[in-house]
């Protein structure tokens, strides 16, 4: 057994972290506040330069090649700097794979190059809509077959990256009379499609920087080639990616996490009260240890994961337990790092209410947490049914 | 066009170091170690004129110690350097400044290189030695704490960094060494597909002890922290009493007012 990471990986986390250091972590305030998302959008090109949009996708594509473990190592160490900007390159990065997984030769050769290249800012997924959240299957986003081709109506909300997104990945019921979740198919369109409208912005409590819209299809022509794998197995492939996206986010998590307990430990090691150290009480030391510990349980859990991934092995409950574990470790961090803080920790003098709200999200998007523990539980369930 | 560069890995120097068991140098288990800063922009600068000479000169970059100086060889190749010599040495840290310069001659002599490239010093024993050392041994012309390196036609300028903020400029025809000062460069990240790629380019590997058993000229006989002092001064009152009062320290204390 090893758990040593290789040469390479390292190199990857020690880029992720000089750059996070550098370009991220002085913009990330001014960034939550409502700063110029162009100064975002310009590290997201320099990410991609660097090769940080297809950490898992093929040189051949302009991909770096460097496997699930490198893609989770660097999300946590962007994370750690900006939430924002390391969802944004997790979402890419699953636009890319999903596009390498099902796509065809021209959607792989077309659009996996110019999300890895930094021409298209980002690549958004649109498959939650105001009626199927956590139920996804339930969507009712129309996709007719209409001369050769297919339209699309309906509506997509919290869609990641969708003002700057070039391409979208898109989910719609191709066949209303299949049972469900049999009847959905997966398409590819891009930004600028007509019909393919850009909805309203969310006004969120964290990740200000990245972007959440409405994104609403009226009368969307596309071609048949627009389609993505086989007709109505949409869901399925939905239900295979959404996995490889949870190591995205449980790695984003832990980012946030170490991020917040890190500053909390430096000032507690400062902060004198009652004449010492607080980091001296042995309360303190206990919100240390605890928040400590469970972030490095969550970073196992996600090395196990991405390591099964990158060898070809089933991983989806592992994912699962992953993004779980990660994100509620990475909550609870926040929590206690801002308990550590005072009031302090509660004003914007400091990043941890900024944590705070970033991390509270990871426990809902791409997947509840209690969904979380549906996957889990089926999967270890199913070895049981008689 | 044959170049060196000369690197070192170093810990992270957010490190919490702790003297070792024989407290002659650091501990270095659970430490993080990097490239040494100064190594970085000579090892940017040797890809710079390669890319200014068009591709054409063969850049190997060199590093003593123990199978981890691999990570920082695979940087240095990730970068842009050609090729790599690993001299493994699993002591390196108990090598000085003469035995590290005496290995790496031993090794370039007989490759004839026409630039060698070093940081100006390593960022955890910053001796400053090694690069001239190397120089002498080679019998090649050297200069340091480069700020700003130019070559054209065999000849190499370069901008030295010297005390007060003056420059000096220097040219030196080839074979020659450089040692490197910050601000020389912005050491570019190495992309993510270059890291990966970088795993094809060749890594010779030599035991240092084949290269040279040269005695070592000088010894650490201690490592330790410094001695707690006393806590600090706290000056009170008004601004123009608080002038008064520092005045007087810098008098009596330090050499800065006389």
């Amino acid at each position: 057994m090893n758990l040593d990471l290789s040469e390479e990986q390292k190199l990857i986390q020690d880029t992720a972290r000089d750059f996070a250091r550098d370009r991220l972590e002085p913009v990330a305030a001014e960034l939550d506040d409502g700063g110029d998302r162009s100064i975002m959008l310009d590290n997201l090109k320099l990410l991609a330069e660097l090769g940080f949009m297809g950490l898992n996708v093929s040189h051949e594509y302009g991909g770096a090649d460097a496997g699930a473990v490198a893609f989770s190592l660097a999300i946590t160490e962007l994370a750690r700097a900006c939430a924002s900007t390391a969802v944004t390159v997790s979402v890419n990065n699953m636009v890319c794979e999903v596009i390498q997984s099902v796509g065809s030769n021209e959607q792989k050769t077309c659009y996996i190059t110019k999300i890895c290249s930094g021409e298209y800012a980002a690549g958004s997924f649109a498959l939650t809509e105001p009626g199927a959240g956590s139920d996804p299957s339930s969507m009712v986003t129309r996709a007719e077959a209409s001369g050769g081709g297919f339209v699309l109506n309906g509506s997509k909300i919290y869609i990641t990256s969708a003002p700057y997104a070039g391409v979208f990945v898109v989910w719609a019921v191709t066949d209303p009379t299949a049972p469900k979740g049999k009847g959905i198919s997966c398409f590819l369109i891009e930004a600028g499609t007509p019909g393919l409208i850009i909805g309203k912005e969310e006004r969120k409590m964290g990740q200000h920087a990245s972007a959440t819209n409405e994104v609403i299809f009226q009368d969307c022509r596309i071609p048949e080639s627009a389609l993505m794998g086989k007709l109505n197995d949409g869901f399925r492939i939905a239900v295979v990616e959404l996995a490889g996206g949870r190591i995205g986010i449980g790695s984003l998590g832990l980012g946030i996490g170490l991020a917040a307990i890190d500053r909390a430990t430096a000032y507690a090691v400062e902060r004198v009260q009652f004449g010492q150290k607080i980091s001296s009480f042995q309360a303190i030391q206990w919100m240390i240890a605890d928040a400590n510990t469970r972030l490095e349980a969550a970073r196992l859990l996600l090395m196990n994961a991405a390591f099964r991934k990158e060898n070809g092995r089933s991983f989806a409950k592992e994912a699962a337990m992953a993004k779980m574990f990660a994100t509620e470790a990475a909550n609870d961090a926040c929590y206690q790092a801002l308990q550590m803080f005072g009031g302090y920790g509660y004003t914007k003098d400091f990043p941890i209410e900024r944590y705070a709200r970033d991390a509270r999200i990871t426990s809902i998007y791409e997947g509840t947490n209690e969904i979380q523990r549906l996957i889990i539980s089926r999967e270890i369930l199913k070895n049981y049914s008689a | 066009m044959k170049i060196l560069v000369c690197i070192k890995q170093v810990p992270d120097m957010e490190s919490h170091f702790r003297p070792n068991g024989s407290a002659t140098w650091f501990d270095e288990s659970d430490l993080a170690f990097r490239m040494n800063e100064y190594d970085e922009y000579a090892v940017e600068e040797a890809v710079k004129l390669k890319e200014q000479l068009g591709g054409e000169p063969e850049i190997t970059v060199l590093s003593i110690g123990p199978d981890r100086v691999i990570e920082a060889i695979k940087k240095a190749l990730a970068i842009g350097c050609d090729r790599a010599v690993h001299i493994n040495e699993s002591a390196v840290a108990s090598k000085e400044p003469w035995q590290i310069a005496s290995i790496i001659a031993a090794y370039a002599r007989s490759i004839q290189f026409d630039l060698v490239f070093t940081g100006m010093q390593s960022q955890d024993r910053g001796s400053a030695q090694v690069g001239v050392l190397v120089a002498e041994l080679l019998g090649i012309p050297s200069t340091t704490t480069l700020v700003g390196f130019a070559y054209a036609d065999g000849v190499v300028t370069a901008t030295r960094e010297l005390e007060g903020g003056v420059k000096g400029k220097v040219r030196l025809k080839t074979p020659a060494l450089v040692t490197c000062q910050l601000g020389l460069n912005s050491p570019r990240y190495p992309t993510l597909p270059n890291i990966m790629k970088a795993r094809k380019k060749e890594i010779t590997t030599f035991q240092a002890g084949d290269l040279s058993s040269e005695p070592p000229l000088t010894g650490s006989s201690s490592f330790r922290h410094p001695e707690k002092k006393g806590s600090g001064v706290v000056l009170e009152g008004s601004v123009d009493e608080l002038v008064e009062k520092v005045i007087v320290i810098l008098k009596d204390k330090t050499a800065v007012l006389r």
